[in-house]
């Protein structure tokens, strides 16, 4: 399942018009019409990643409200189970990346626990920047990769 | 003569000074050696390293590859110069058996030489006899004669073991020969973990984690690995026993990050968040938790322990950034080390003193290495305008420092000594990273 998913997002990038409503969200792809219909199987584009400043795992208002919308899909759809994992840019070092990520995956979570979300329906998971969404070496490819990312299970 | 010199001590203790100059390693060895003082940015030992002798002509290629791991070898310490051997090194005797040739130290001494260090081999059958001599040129002292002896098929040891003696001789400490690196290799975007001789030379991958294995981490007597990999998608400590393969897993919920192995103990350290926050713990051998070594709010992370095992540095971000910071493990208490810049990583505490490198990342995005002194003083930037520079480790010896650079583009593990000086690649095919380096003893 995660391989297709990731072939999937290797497919979505270039191509982001074609795929609409797949699961490798990104504030990047959110195409308007959908001419075809999405392969995954999974439910989702309801919930977006949200993203964060460098070093820092403190939720700035875009995230809150993007995080507002997820709760609401989390709500409507009572029976999802998610992932949320906590991402990194390539700056900084690896170990400590790790634990920034955790730091991150764990913000949204609590903030979707305290928007009533049931914490047993979401798991954590920290990949430091070893598997960055936007593989660029500048400050937009940065500001992709520090992000907490929904998978629906 | 520059200022590096030799003196010769025939009291009880000697004095065992080397490469720095602010926080000098003293200790003491039995009556009659020689010791180096080489202060802190002053030139090599001067070696003429004389080409093997040798009676029969067809032994000559074997002559001429131990000639060329030994030069080689000797070279990758950075302490040497080596010279070019004067043609009337020997003033008579009989050429072909070490210690009864006459060394010509005048004729030595005019190249600018203070060691010297040759030797006669032979063959017999598929066994290689090499007998080598070293004497202080200053002083026409006979410093070392012995014989290594070896299969044919396995030069590279036998020329190992005399640059291992000669840096011990000289250091009065167990050299990188005898040493392992583990490191990160990343190949067509998997990471697995490899194993090497101290040079990068037959590294072998000893992980197959499906590409997701990282900060590798060899217990002092190289005997035990340990790593991060992700198991069924979840962050999973794995200790793995080189000897028999056999490997543990610790699946505590959340995450586990770069362990260390405490000096003097089958333990390491490493970061668990199972109780909410990211805290050091130790861990056994076995896999099974043990106590706890940080309480604070954030991040906690990277221990590396003193020497005597007493001491830990480690990262924290209790003060916001990322910073060094140093456990006394006996009265619990902490103290922040690093005060220079917003974001100092990764410290490495030496295996022989008081010195600990660290990364810090820079404002024009660079990260470079330094040292400092576990009392705070002496800082000192070992890296400069080459990227990113991370992850050092030392050599059981504490000479030299092995870490990974992006200096060429690509991330690959290079060399210097602990110093800084005498930077260079491992030049190993792909890319490399988290080098660990440790001791086989």
């Amino acid at each position: 399942m995660k391989s297709l998913k990731n072939l999937f997002r290797m497919l979505l990038v270039p191509s982001m018009l074609f795929f609409v409503g797949c699961g490798c969200c990104d504030e990047a792809v959110e195409p308007e019409i959908a001419p075809a219909p999405a392969p995954a199987p999974v439910a989702v584009a309801q919930l977006d990643d949200v993203f964060y400043a460098f070093d820092s795992s403190v939720l700035d208002m875009a995230s809150q409200n993007q995080l507002k919308e997820n709760a609401q899909w989390m709500m409507d759809n009572p029976e999802a189970a998610v992932i949320v994992e906590g991402h990194c840019d390539e700056r900084g070092t690896n170990e400590y990346n790790i634990a920034l990520g955790e730091r991150r995956a764990d913000s949204a979570k609590s903030y979707l626990v305290n928007l009533g979300v049931d914490a047993s329906r979401m798991q954590t998971v920290s990949y430091g920047e070893e598997r960055p969404f936007d593989p660029g070496h500048d400050e937009a490819a940065w500001a992709k990769n520090r992000r907490a990312h929904f998978v629906v299970q | 003569m520059n200022v590096t010199f030799f003196i010769r001590l025939q009291t009880l203790v000697i004095l065992f000074c080397f490469f720095f100059m602010n926080a000098v390693t003293i200790c003491a060895e039995p009556v009659g050696q020689y010791i180096k003082i080489a202060k802190e940015g002053e030139t090599k030992i001067p070696l003429v390293l004389k080409t093997l002798d040798y009676q029969k002509e067809k032994d000559g290629k074997y002559a001429r590859d131990l000639d060329g791991i030994m030069e080689s070898g000797l070279d990758f310490t950075g302490m040497f110069s080596l010279l070019n051997a004067p043609l009337n090194v020997f003033s008579g005797g009989d050429r072909y058996v070490v210690g009864e040739r006459q060394v010509n130290f005048p004729a030595l001494s005019s190249v600018g030489a203070e060691l010297y260090a040759g030797g006669v081999m032979e063959r017999r059958g598929s066994t290689i006899n090499m007998a080598m001599e070293v004497y202080d040129v200053l002083t026409g002292k006979l410093m070392l004669k012995k014989l290594y002896s070896g299969k044919r098929d396995d030069l590279r040891s036998i020329g190992h073991r005399f640059c291992a003696d000669l840096m011990e001789l000289i250091t009065g400490k167990p050299s990188v020969f005898d040493s392992r690196l583990a490191f990160v290799s990343l190949n067509g975007g998997k990471k697995e973990i490899f194993l090497s001789e101290f040079d990068g030379y037959g590294a072998k991958q000893v992980t197959s984690t499906g590409g997701m294995a990282l900060t590798p981490s060899l217990s002092p007597d190289s005997g035990l690995l340990a790593y991060l990999t992700y198991s069924g998608g979840l962050p999973d400590l794995q200790i793995k026993d080189l000897a028999t393969q056999k490997t543990v897993s610790v699946m505590k919920k959340g995450v586990k990050i770069d362990p260390s192995w405490r000096n003097g103990t089958l333990e390491c350290a490493t970061t668990f968040s199972f109780e909410g926050d990211q805290e050091i713990y130790m861990v056994d051998r076995n896999g099974s938790v043990g106590r706890r070594l940080t309480r604070s709010r954030g991040i906690d992370v990277s221990p590396s322990f003193s020497p005597d095992g007493r001491k830990m540095a480690f990262v924290s971000s209790r003060h916001g950034s990322p910073q060094v910071f140093i456990k006394d493990l006996s009265s619990g208490r902490e103290s922040r080390l690093t005060f220079s810049g917003k974001y100092n990583t990764q410290p490495a505490w030496s295996p022989v003193d008081d010195k600990i490198a660290f990364t810090s990342m820079q404002k024009n995005g660079e990260i470079n290495i330094f040292t400092i002194n576990a009392d705070g003083s002496g800082l000192r930037q070992l890296t400069y305008r080459a990227r990113q520079n991370e992850a050092p480790g030392w050599s059981p010896d504490g000479s030299m420092i092995v870490f990974s650079s992006t200096r060429d583009g690509s991330r690959k593990l290079f060399m210097m000594n602990a110093n800084g000086r005498n930077q260079r690649s491992l030049k190993l095919p792909g890319e490399q990273m988290q080098p660990s380096w440790s001791s086989l003893r």
